[in-house]
């Protein structure tokens, strides 16, 4: 059986050997770079993902108008079509207004605690709630008023209550506590009761049902048509470029904290990205410069390829041949790349990232994928450049 | 295996140079088993003739058919089939691998078809007088051994065609005889036929047709 050991002392294979170790030494250290950056950007998004105030794989942002100087004494409100075009944005899945109350509430905790102040309530699409529990409903009569509260306000209350000798409050007593709500009416005051029945991470606001914000708006505040000076979006991605150009185009306010995660996983994700792109340039670099050695090589046996040619040896087979004695070495460098990958995210994972759950300490099928397209393409390539310069011999 | 000229007539050639030639600018086929001799003085174009039955070179205008074939439709890769089943050749320039050993040079062929037994290469260079050659550096042996390596090796395959150009031109008469009786042997072994182009007539070749090129 003919094999490359029967046309060996034909080819000048052994010389340049630096350049061919050169080759070999950057095609692992390219590979090594765009696997690892692969996995680590994984990692990142696998790290820094806003688990709890994601739901269906959607980002919820609330969106305001920026309050310059310049239109500081103007309606910053939105209208009807800012909302409409809005929805019509095909990185925005839908949108929903917050609606403010339009007459004077003041809440009191009765009793127990000595506390009264002003206060501001909204309503929201229920659709755009992380915690809806079924008692937030109210019907026309209801002297109970359910309320959803923000975290972060609750958050706020217990910081400064000592100060104001005022007691300290679970998330179990927040809801047992009577709040007095006081409507002021043009008849006059309007007392409710309201209760807290479950607190959102999501919504930084006092939430009521819609339909009593609409009842309220329309009775006390004698207005049925609000326009909202807040706006909650849907999205699948708050980091998207397009929707962040959008918004800016627009002089739109997004909440910068719910995007904090997001954004500093955009600027990681793009570190990790350029690395990646590096490592593609290491490995373009190294392909050409063994494919100059095999130019070399193949220049330097000129003569004997075009006589073996000329005694009848097939161009396929030595093109063949030739490329197949490169197979081995391209694979173990791929592997070796890929199995150091895989040691140190394992590594990452144990050591730095002390086995913390939300990271898997096996590489993502990903890496893998690419690691063998990689080395395809490497084989490939090698194939059909010895191919293009057999056949050009004749 | 059958090998037609159809009007063959080198690009390069000036006019009238042909006149007079049996082969140029005719129509003429060789069968398997005739033995063909062409005579053909210096100039003629007896190497181009046997490059363009070759297929190493086509800068002529006509056609040249293996079988049904034209190959200068041919690439390498069906040049490489033809080659190595169907035509074998001894180069005027002999075309050997001067840094490799004979026996090197004759494996590399041997080995492509695997035709011969690997002994059967010893045998040949006994008759024809290089054994003792068998690994010495190509490049290091005299024209003459070089020649008889090349024509030993044309033998390492199977062939319908076995062309020489002017094969014996550094071997003395008696190294002639061997070599020629050595080809025809093996040529009749294929029930193949020999196109030897020379300077002149040899007249220990036993050809059927003869051609004044």
């Amino acid at each position: 059986m003919l094999s490359f050991k029967n046309i060996a002392p034909f080819l000048s294979a052994e010389q340049n050997k630096v350049s061919r170790w050169l080759s070999y030494a950057g095609l692992g250290v390219g590979v090594l770079l765009l696997l690892c950056s692969i996995q680590m950007f994984i990692n990142i998004n696998d790290l820094l993902q806003e688990k709890n105030s994601r739901k269906d794989g959607a980002d919820f942002i609330s969106v305001t108008k920026t309050i310059t100087n310049e239109n500081m004494g103007k309606d910053n409100r939105f209208t009807a079509t800012d909302l409409k075009e809005l929805k019509s944005q095909s990185f925005i899945t839908d949108a929903a207004p917050l609606i403010s109350n339009q007459f004077r509430v003041k809440a009191s905790a009765g009793n127990i605690i000595p506390f009264s102040t002003d206060l501001f309530l909204e309503s929201l699409d229920e659709r755009f709630l992380d915690t809806v529990p079924p008692s937030f409903t109210w019907k026309e009569g209801q002297a109970d008023i359910p309320i959803i509260f923000s975290s972060d306000f609750m958050e706020m209350y217990n910081v400064f209550a000592p100060s104001q000798d005022l007691p300290q409050l679970s998330d179990k007593t927040m809801s047992s506590v009577n709040i007095i709500l006081e409507c002021y009416t043009p008849y006059g005051v309007q007392n409710f009761r309201a209760r807290i029945v479950a607190l959102s991470d999501r919504i930084n606001s006092v939430l009521v049902p819609n339909n009593f914000m609409q009842w309220a708006n329309k009775n006390f505040g004698g207005v049925s048509q609000v326009n909202p000076s807040r706006i909650y979006i849907k999205t699948i991605d708050a980091n998207n470029p397009q929707l962040l150009n959008f918004l800016q185009e627009k002089d739109y306010r997004v909440n910068k904290d719910k995007t904090k995660f997001g954004r500093v996983k955009q600027i990681l994700q793009a570190i990790v990205s350029g690395l990646a792109g590096f490592g593609v340039l290491v490995i373009l670099l190294a392909m050409l410069l063994f494919s100059f050695y095999l130019q070399l090589m193949i220049a330097k046996s000129k003569d004997n390829l075009q006589l073996l040619l000329t005694l009848g040896y097939s161009p396929k087979w030595l093109s063949k041949t030739v490329a197949k004695k490169w197979v081995p070495v391209y694979t173990t460098i791929v592997l070796s790349a890929l199995l150091l990958t895989g040691l140190l995210q394992f590594s990452f994972q144990h050591f730095v990232m002390y086995d913390r759950e939300e990271l898997s300490g096996t590489m993502h099928w990903m890496v893998i994928v690419v690691a063998v397209v990689l080395l395809a393409l490497t084989i490939l390539t090698n194939y059909r450049l010895v191919r293009k310069l057999l056949f050009n011999l004749n | 295996m059958q090998i037609a000229l159809q009007k063959v007539l080198p690009v390069f050639f000036e006019e009238n140079k042909n006149d007079g030639s049996q082969v140029w600018n005719k129509i003429v086929s060789f069968s398997k088993g005739q033995n063909i001799h062409i005579i053909a003085p210096s100039g003629s174009g007896k190497t181009t003739l046997i490059h363009f039955l070759y297929g190493l070179r086509n800068d002529y205008s006509g056609h040249i058919l293996y079988d049904a074939n034209d190959i200068k439709h041919f690439d390498a890769e069906k040049f490489s089939i033809w080659r190595k089943q169907h035509i074998s050749i001894v180069f005027q320039d002999l075309r050997l691998f001067p840094e490799q050993t004979i026996l090197q040079n004759l494996e590399i062929k041997r080995v492509l078809s695997s035709f011969q037994a690997a002994e059967n290469i010893a045998a040949m260079a006994e008759r024809l007088g290089i054994k003792t050659k068998l690994h010495q550096l190509c490049k290091n042996c005299s024209y003459g051994e070089q020649q008889r390596a090349a024509i030993i090796r044309a033998l390492q395959q199977p062939f319908d065609f076995l062309l020489l150009d002017e094969p014996f031109s550094h071997l003395d008469e008696l190294n002639r005889v061997k070599a020629m009786e050595l080809m025809e042997e093996e040529s009749k072994k294929r029930n193949a036929t020999i196109i030897l182009a020379d300077l002149r007539e040899i007249e220990y070749f036993k050809s059927e047709i003869t051609l004044h090129l």
